[in-house]
């Protein structure tokens, strides 16, 4: 947790640096001894840089922060971590192709392939999962809640029952 | 009768209000019962659904779903040993074991009475305490909302017990986040690099379902899929008997009682209701050796302490506009979505509502009870549903929720910037509830600041010459007082066993 500590610290350190550089930038407009528009960013910043620092020396002292002494969160195995990694992706590339393909197209498959990595080995069942959840989803949010989700490039099969 | 509770009563026995708290409710019941599945879970699934559903019926929803939650976590704590939610966790120390000697409806039944009769307890404080402090509250100015505030986030320290420094940083980035956009005094665009989307700022809600859902989706993935095995036992008869109702008394009113007043606290949340009752109910027993070993009162108060501080909790969301835990948090986004804030004004502008918010928990609390005794046998067959059909469905709605919000693919992207962040911060043991507090009360402490400085042409004693702010600071740093002392106390606790094994 030690070494988490500094690479946190630092991190935050650069962040806080970031944005107290952006807040210069901020225009300046206020009646005299008034807080204007970057009052409230130059104060975050200072708090962020004083607390980060503060974070990186118990790291580097190695004193007791509260949890340097405690165990990091239940470490997973390699083969979870590695779905876990694979569940992250299929969210990145379907939120990429959910816009072009549509709710019906992209969400199908990113379905199916969380079923799969949630253990469901039954391709009957992962096809028949997927393919009716994302239904149904759709029409009730479409059609049941007017929540406009694309369709995309599909044909307008459902939404023609329902209109 | 005051016609505005008369007005709220009537709004909140309107049919779909009614059918609507309690599809919440056995909603919530099922979110609660689920281990993995937490009520702010429950929430984002249903989230887009208040989108478009009026406000009166979405906070039925969401009420339902709050209370169901609290009790359903108990189901899983008895019968699994998981507790569903945190605050059902002092309720597996004594319901689980009287399940293994297979008294498991019996606990249910105990826990699903004291569960209502600590729910009808808050919902009288709800009643009666909120619109007083609410009229209290109308006298507050800038200064005092500062202080009021201030003390809101320090609730912060309660969520930072293993390291202040980790909690107060979590906050800190919250707070940079909501500099975002247009600023709350003079509409100055501020960070939004010329993208018209960060305009209006991030909207917590899109932030909420990332730092809460993503994680929680991919530590379904890596804790190995919670594998339970759910005690082989039939439901016998799950109301309670008379005897029990005879031995529940007491601890139910300890229970009710600690959990209504520590609802009101911002930060206490059920948890700490739920474990401080249970100790106050067995330093009152009778028999305190029975504890831990399946003892009624072991799962009465907790049960009643847990479900009391929902209603609690309510009175500092409704008059001050500060949310008592994260739950009350994602309520207060979902009252803004619908042009209603929450605050001291709420109940003068429309008490109507206020009232009928109050009314619609009392009667979430009552189809709780009837829906929890009446299913229970149903319900706990949900415990078999498989994570791979249900956590994949979390996902998607997660999507929906934050596309819901304004019909835009940016809020979806930002909600899943979100979920990096809440995995990041899981990584770097990093509690996220104060970010969350911080993205809800963040604009109002800026705004209250920056208006009490210009009103006193920057002289900071205005904050320390009305009572009211010195007040609400000194109970503020009190509070932060008490949470350094307490995290001292539980790390001296926790390195001295460590060095008697090293010796």
């Amino acid at each position: 947790m030690r070494r988490r500590n500094i690479i946190a610290a630092v991190a935050l350190i650069v962040f806080s640096l970031i944005y107290g550089a952006l807040t210069t930038q901020l225009p300046v407009r206020s009646l005299p001894n008034t807080p204007g528009p970057p009052f409230f960013p130059w104060v975050n910043t200072a708090i962020l840089l004083a607390l980060s620092i503060g974070l990186l020396v118990q790291g580097l002292r190695g004193t007791n922060s509260g949890d340097n002494d405690s165990q990091p969160p239940a470490a997973a195995t390699a083969p979870q971590r590695r779905l876990a990694a694979w569940a992250l992706g299929a969210f990145v590339v379907y939120l990429i192709a959910l816009p072009g393909l549509g709710f019906l197209l992209a969400t199908t498959p990113f379905f199916a392939a969380l079923m799969v990595l949630f253990g469901e080995r039954r391709w009957l069942w992962v096809v028949i999962g997927s393919v009716a959840t994302t239904t149904i989803l759709y029409i009730l949010f479409r059609h049941g809640f007017s929540v406009f989700l694309p369709r995309g490039i599909l044909p307008d099969l459902i939404d023609g029952i329902f209109t | 009768m005051n016609p505005d509770v008369l007005l709220g009563l009537t709004q909140s026995t309107g049919l779909m209000v009614l059918l609507t708290t309690g599809i919440g409710v056995l909603i919530g019941l099922i979110v609660g019962m689920i281990p993995g599945l937490t009520i702010s879970t429950g929430i984002i699934v249903v989230l887009p659904v208040t989108f478009v559903l009026p406000a009166d019926i979405s906070i039925a929803l969401l009420l339902g779903l709050y209370v169901g939650g609290m009790t359903g976590g108990s189901f899983s704590a008895v019968l699994l040993n998981i507790p569903g939610t945190p605050s059902a966790s002092a309720t597996a120390m004594d319901g689980y074991p009287m399940a293994v000697r297979g008294e498991a409806g019996r606990a249910l039944g105990i826990a699903i009475t004291a569960s209502f009769i600590g729910g009808m307890v808050s919902f009288l404080f709800l009643l009666f305490v909120a619109p007083l402090l609410a009229n209290v509250a109308l006298e507050f100015r800038t200064e005092d909302m500062f202080a009021v505030v201030f003390f809101g986030l320090t609730i912060i320290c309660s969520f930072a017990a293993k390291s202040l420094i980790k909690g107060l940083l979590s906050a800190a980035i919250g707070l940079a986040i909501v500099t975002i956009g247009q600023d709350p005094v003079m509409g100055t665009q501020r960070f939004t690099f010329g993208q018209v989307n960060l305009m209006a700022g991030v909207h917590f809600l899109t932030a909420m379902i990332g730092l809460f859902a993503i994680p929680q989706l991919v530590s379904n993935l890596t804790d190995g899929g919670g594998a339970a095995r759910r005690i082989q036992t039939r439901l016998t008869s799950v109301f309670p008997k008379l005897a029990d109702l005879k031995t529940m008394r007491l601890p139910v009113l300890i229970g009710s009682l600690t959990g209504a007043f520590l609802g009101i606290l911002p930060g206490a949340g059920g948890p700490i209701a739920a474990f401080i009752s249970y100790d106050y109910a067995r330093k009152a027993s009778k028999q305190p050796e029975t504890f831990g070993k399946g003892a009624v009162e072991g799962v009465a108060a907790p049960e009643s302490a847990n479900n009391a501080v929902t209603g609690g909790a309510l009175i500092p969301m409704m008059t001050l506009g500060i949310p008592g835990d994260p739950v009350t948090a994602i309520l207060i986004g979902a009252l803004i979505v619908h042009g209603l804030a929450p605050g001291p004004l709420m109940f003068l502008e429309r008490a109507d509502f206020a009232y009928g918010l109050i009314f619609s928990f009392l009667w979430a609390n009552i189809f709780n009870f009837i829906i929890a005794l009446a299913a229970l046998r149903v319900l706990v067959k949900v415990l078999a549903t498989p994570r791979a059909l249900l956590m994949p469905t979390v996902a998607v709605l997660c999507v929906i929720g934050s596309y819901a919000l304004r019909n835009n693919f940016f809020d979806v992207y930002v909600m899943l910037f979100f979920g990096f962040i809440g995995l990041t911060m899981r990584w770097l043991d990093m509690p996220v509830v104060p970010l969350l507090l911080a993205l809800v009360l963040g604009s109002q402490l800026e705004e209250n600041l920056r208006v009490a400085l210009t009103s006193s042409r920057g002289d900071i004693s205005i904050f320390f010459t009305s009572p009211i702010s010195l007040g609400f600071l000194t109970l503020s740093l009190l509070s932060i007082l008490w949470s350094l002392r307490t995290a001292r106390r539980n790390r001296r606790v926790t390195t001295r066993p460590n060095k008697e094994t090293q010796s």
